[in-house]
């Protein structure tokens, strides 16, 4: 393929639009993804109580 | 700062403050024909009183206990002392080249104090000693609370936040003396820009070795955001900056790109340092501090998702909005506004998450001025952000561009969103760091709350006007078809507006010296609360996967 | 299959920053590649000149004291930008430009094409006081330029950083950068004549700041806002351009 400007353009303009909803898509996915929402609700709790030292492993 | 550092912290930490004034000799040495020796000096200087501070309790007692059970505060606080002083120069300066503005004489004839090379002191002075060190102060919180773990180092998070100061002191005062490479908020030259790669990147691997021992199982998001900032940041930071020193021994150095590319990365950079350093990072801080201070969970977590991703996909493509009507490819240009204008649902998805968090504790935002102080940044995070992609697209952006419509709606960000936020998560910050009961004083944050709303709101309306009537000025025409105004007649009927936002910006800085005030008695003064828990949790309330 | 990768990445770190660097690199890509291929398509200015050391050293000075802060150097394609700067900036007329000064605000006018609207002598007193030729303005006062001598003993370094990065700066230039400095300033001398030599007929050559015995600051920034529009002709051919470039001499 040659590289002139038109054609990095074309590119530019076509597969950057595909890439964007292919992201969009997949984002969208592992928001609503149900077995996710308890990970979820458990991640915004946590941040309130009142705990203020480093866990142990 | 050194009780909690073995005596092979020690060494380690004197190795690197020792290098440090090293590199600033050799570089005094290199750059004795030119002021580049001048910051060879500082450098020097920096480098040898951090190794004296070392070396005079070099031998002090060692720490005792297991520091594993107890969070790193010590850099958290330098941090938030450092953001505080930064904020008080900064603005400063602010107030200062704004009243330049309306009576020039206020330059007192000398070349370090005239607007353009104090103008830079200004921007970086906010954008990187304040809002970075805040950053860097609030992450380093975040990171360790979210992830229930210690910070992953113990002279690195010193070496991230002292390095950090160490740059901003080079870039500001090397605008002084005329050091500059002029692209706009990425004005230091070629070494302090090296300098400050070296920094950033100890500061990715100490947040991400962090995250690796997090004992929770998920990244709470807040994490997300610092980051997307500290990658992004480091990206923006390296591709802009490229270029050529003409010698190692002179401060001055040509940009690799030239004419339009250059423009493009310039502004690609300018626009994603709002996105990824003035925004993502500040997210960062209200997805934790808002539900904290609220005591309320966060009102949606998958919003916060989405709209996390959201903000990192579209903003890069949105800086080329800044180059409407330019020699830039028109192509180029309609891509920037669409992507500025999809820009708003993401950014309203974070402003509307804030505030329905806020639904139903609305009493306490009416008693709670630190409270307030996130709403009212979220609420200005909205605005700015639905004024931005407005002002994105072309026809708006022929009117507004290179008037102080701009001006008014970066001052909307970032003295709306960027130092409220910043301001709330302090406050929330400052009493749990230093375990007292409460700030000093509720009704000195009252005040600081009220000064910051006036003087952010009188700041940009004067600039909307001024910026308004500018564009419209410039544009006007009589009725046999030539320009109505000269461009002095416009600069003429802009002097009332910089009287008046020269007197916001003092308001505002009124109350920022307010809130260092009452910081300072906080921790010096305030009772001190009783412990929540001191012993480390049991391996049984560790909840497993 | 996505919850499985999702889960992946967001256990990993090292996988998320990878997710954000993916996420985010893209909009710079596809907007700033196709613009290292757009030499094919910006206009040709066989006739675009080099700036001189003392136009360099100029345009240093500029930088250096924050102009861009206040006045840009882009007309856009708009009506009364045209009708009030100029025709409208090509991107040509930036191509040896490192830093690009196009600006973002204009609290003092465009200088995109400032370059032979004034006279040496109006620009040696504004910078001296603006307020003494146009008292409503609110611009600082330069006059330590006028005092302070141009170094001119690293200009030979500038050049060869330029040419390094592919302005075509001859090695004679390079070797000659101080005379040629000197020689702008001071009309009628040999070096004065060196400078025609080699920076072409179109040279600007003047006492900028009304003294020859010396090179100043002032020198260095008055022949660059001179020069300022006037290294091409490109901006005035094949556009709707309203007017000829402006000439000192008329």
């Amino acid at each position: 393929m040659d590289f002139d400007h038109n054609a990095v353009v074309a590119f530019s303009k076509s597969w950057g639009l595909f890439y964007l909803m292919a992201f969009f898509v997949c984002v969208l996915v592992y928001a609503f993804w149900p077995s996710n929402r308890s990970r979820f609700d458990r991640a915004k709790h946590s941040i309130l109580d009142r705990d203020d030292t480093p866990w142990q492993k | 700062m050194l009780a909690n550092l073995t005596s092979s912290e020690r060494q380690t930490a004197l190795v690197l403050a020792g290098g440090v004034a090293v590199a600033g000799l050799v570089m005094a040495v290199l750059g004795r024909s030119d002021v580049l020796g001048v910051h060879g000096v500082i450098v020097m200087l920096c480098g040898g009183f951090v190794a004296w501070r070392i070396m005079s309790s070099f031998y002090a007692a060692e720490p005792t206990q297991d520091r594993s059970v107890s969070y790193y505060d010590d850099p958290i606080k330098a941090g938030i002392a450092l953001a505080m002083a930064w904020a008080v120069f900064g603005m400063f300066m602010g107030v200062w080249v704004a009243a330049q503005l309306a009576w020039p004489d206020l330059a007192f004839d000398a070349a370090w104090s005239s607007f353009g090379r104090l103008r830079p002191t200004h921007t970086s002075g906010v954008i990187f000693g304040f809002g970075g060190n805040a950053l860097i102060a609030t992450s380093f919180h975040v990171v360790q609370r979210t992830s229930r773990a210690r910070l992953a180092g113990q002279v690195s998070p010193w070496f991230v936040l002292l390095g950090y100061n160490l740059f901003c002191v080079l870039a500001i005062s090397g605008y002084l003396m005329g050091i500059t490479q002029s692209k706009e908020y990425a004005e230091a030259e070629w070494y302090a820009d090296i300098w400050l790669v070296i920094v950033w990147v100890t500061y990715f691997i100490l947040y991400i070795k962090t995250i690796a021992r997090r004992n929770e199982p998920h990244i709470y998001v807040a994490n997300w955001y610092f980051m997307a900032f500290i990658v992004v940041v480091a990206i923006l930071h390296i591709v802009n900056n490229l270029a050529l020193p003409i010698s190692w021994g002179h401060a001055k150095s040509y940009t690799i790109w030239p004419g339009v590319q250059d423009a493009m990365v310039q502004w690609w950079y300018g626009h994603n340092a709002v996105a990824f350093f003035l925004t993502a990072g500040f997210l960062g801080m209200l997805y934790y501090y808002l539900p904290v201070r609220a005591q309320r969970p966060i009102f949606s977590y998958r919003l916060s998702i989405l709209s996390f991703w959201g903000i990192t996909f579209f903003y890069m493509w949105a800086g080329s909005h800044h180059l409407h009507y330019t020699a830039l490819p028109h192509w180029v240009q309609t891509l920037g506004m669409t992507f500025s204008v999809m820009l708003l649902v993401p950014s309203w998805a974070s402003a509307g998450n804030a505030l329905l968090t806020l639904n139903g504790a609305w009493h306490r935002v009416r008693q709670d001025a630190t409270l307030r102080f996130m709403m009212a940044a979220a609420v200005f995070y909205g605005l700015s952000t639905f004024e931005g992609s407005f002002m994105a697209i072309r026809p708006v952006n022929s009117l507004s561009h290179y008037t102080d419509w701009t001006v008014g709606h970066v001052h909307a960000g970032a003295l709306g969103w960027v130092a409220l936020i910043t301001f709330g998560s302090l406050y929330t910050l400052v009493p749990k760091l230093w375990k007292r009961q409460g700030m000093y004083s509720d009704a000195l944050v009252e005040v600081h709350f009220w000064l910051s709303i006036a003087g952010a709101l009188i700041y940009v309306f004067a600039m909307w006007n001024s910026g308004i009537i500018q564009g419209l000025m410039w544009r006007t025409y009589t009725e046999d078809g030539a320009l109505s105004y000269s461009f002095i007649d416009s600069l003429v009927a802009m002097y009332p507006y910089y009287i008046a936002r020269a007197f916001g910006g003092l308001l505002f800085l009124i109350g920022t010296i307010i809130g260092c005030y009452n910081m300072w008695m906080t921790v010096r003064s305030a009772p001190h609360a009783a412990p929540e828990r001191d012993a480390p949790v049991t391996p049984a309330t560790v909840p497993g996967e | 299959m996505p919850e499985l990768f999702h889960r992946k990445l967001e256990r990993s770190a090292v996988l998320f920053v990878l997710g954000i660097i993916a996420a985010a690199s893209v909009g710079g890509i596809v907007e700033i590649a196709p613009l290292f291929t757009i030499d094919e398509t910006v206009e040709d200015a066989p006739d675009m000149r080099m700036y001189t050391p003392l136009e360099l050293a100029g345009r240093n000075i500029y930088i250096r004291e924050g102009c861009y802060a206040c006045h840009s150097q882009m007309i856009r394609t708009l009506r009364d930008e045209v009708e009030r700067y100029g025709p409208y900036s090509v991107a040509v007329e930036s191509q040896y430009d490192r830093p690009m000064l196009w600006g973002s605000k204009r609290t003092g006018p465009d200088l995109a094409r400032i370059g032979g609207k004034y006279s040496d002598f109006w620009h040696v007193a504004h910078l001296n006081n603006p307020r003494d030729v146009v008292p409503e303005s609110n611009m600082p006062a330069y006059r330590w330029l006028a005092r302070t001598p141009l170094k001119t003993n690293d200009l030979h370094l500038h050049l060869a950083a330029q040419q390094a990065l592919g302005v075509p700066y001859t090695a004679e230039m390079i070797e000659n950068a101080a005379s040629d400095a000197y020689g702008q300033a001071t009309p009628d001398t040999d070096y004065a004549a060196g400078v025609v030599e080699r920076y072409g007929e179109e040279t600007n050559i003047s006492a900028f700041d009304g003294v020859t015995t010396r090179v100043t600051e002032m020198d260095a920034l008055v022949a660059y806002l001179q020069v300022l529009g006037r290294l091409t002709n490109a901006a005035y051919e094949n556009t709707a351009a309203p007017e000829t470039k402006p000439d000192p001499d008329d």
